[in-house]
């Protein structure tokens, strides 16, 4: 690394912890008050215009579909089977775990990962109230809480745009990941460089 | 996004815009537009088994 890029890292390290807090406050807003407005469709709406099965829908847990602020849907191309271990990377209120956990069945495992402690509460709870059973870990997607090999998928949902650090993401997925594994992920991507007023705008990136 | 996968090591990585992903407030659509952000959804496999 050179000693400008270290001056850098040392610059962006306060901002990074401004922005880790307010991702935190934006996404627990979202899961405990979803009736509020946002910078981005959240809730049945989001899920119906993403593609999401209304059967999925009405099943799950009307709090897990209220808070969904996914970006996308992952279960599109995500081939899941019975048995297999999915990683939800980002899990937040929970709805993609219960949707990947019916897939892959009683013999499968699904194990979310989140920033925050109280969303794995609710996911777990959500899930439990789904029927199904998520192994929700607190922790940073820069430093997955998992062994090296231990999922068969990767699924997330509109999280890995959050973080400063994606190059290390990317590697802390592909380390989990068994050989042969798979991810399907919906991200956020940006064509031109994002302004220095954005990158510095925690709400903003948050968002 | 595609080129961290592919320096990842990820192999048949694909990549689709997802459609009707939009930001709900004017003022950060426009900036979106601006930037060119889009929603995508990515798919890949680690080599190997």
């Amino acid at each position: 690394m050179t000693r400008n890029a270290v001056l850098q890292a040392d610059e962006q390290a306060p901002l990074e912890g401004v922005i880790k807090g307010e991702v935190l406050r934006m996404y627990q807003e979202v899961a405990e008050h979803p009736e509020g407005e946002f910078h981005f469709y959240h809730g049945r709406q989001a899920a119906e215009m993403f593609g999401y099965e209304r059967e999925w829908l009405d099943r799950a847990p009307p709090a897990a579909v209220a808070s969904f602020a996914g970006v996308g849907n992952p279960h599109l191309r995500s081939r899941l089977q019975q048995g297999e271990t999915v990683l939800d990377l980002g899990s937040g209120a929970g709805l993609d775990s219960i949707v990947a956990a019916w897939q892959v069945g009683p013999a499968g495992r699904v194990i979310g990962v989140d920033l925050n402690p109280t969303m794995c509460l609710k996911a777990q709870a959500n899930a439990t109230a789904s029927g199904v059973h998520l192994d929700c870990q607190e922790g940073r997607m820069e430093d997955i809480p998992l062994p090296d090999a231990s999922a068969d998928v990767v699924i997330s949902n509109g999280v890995i745009n959050l973080s400063f650090r994606k190059r290390r993401v990317i590697r802390e997925v592909f380390r989990v990941l068994k050989p042969g594994g798979r991810i399907s992920i919906t991200d956020i991507v940006s064509a031109k460089q994002l302004s220095q007023s954005i990158v510095n705008d925690a709400k903003l990136w948050a968002s | 996004m595609f080129a961290l996968l592919e320096d990842a090591g990820f192999k048949r990585i694909r990549s689709t815009v997802v459609p009707g992903f939009a930001f709900r407030k004017d003022s950060t659509r426009d900036a979106a537009e601006e930037y060119g952000v889009k929603a995508v959804l990515f798919t890949a496999r680690k080599p190997g088994a």
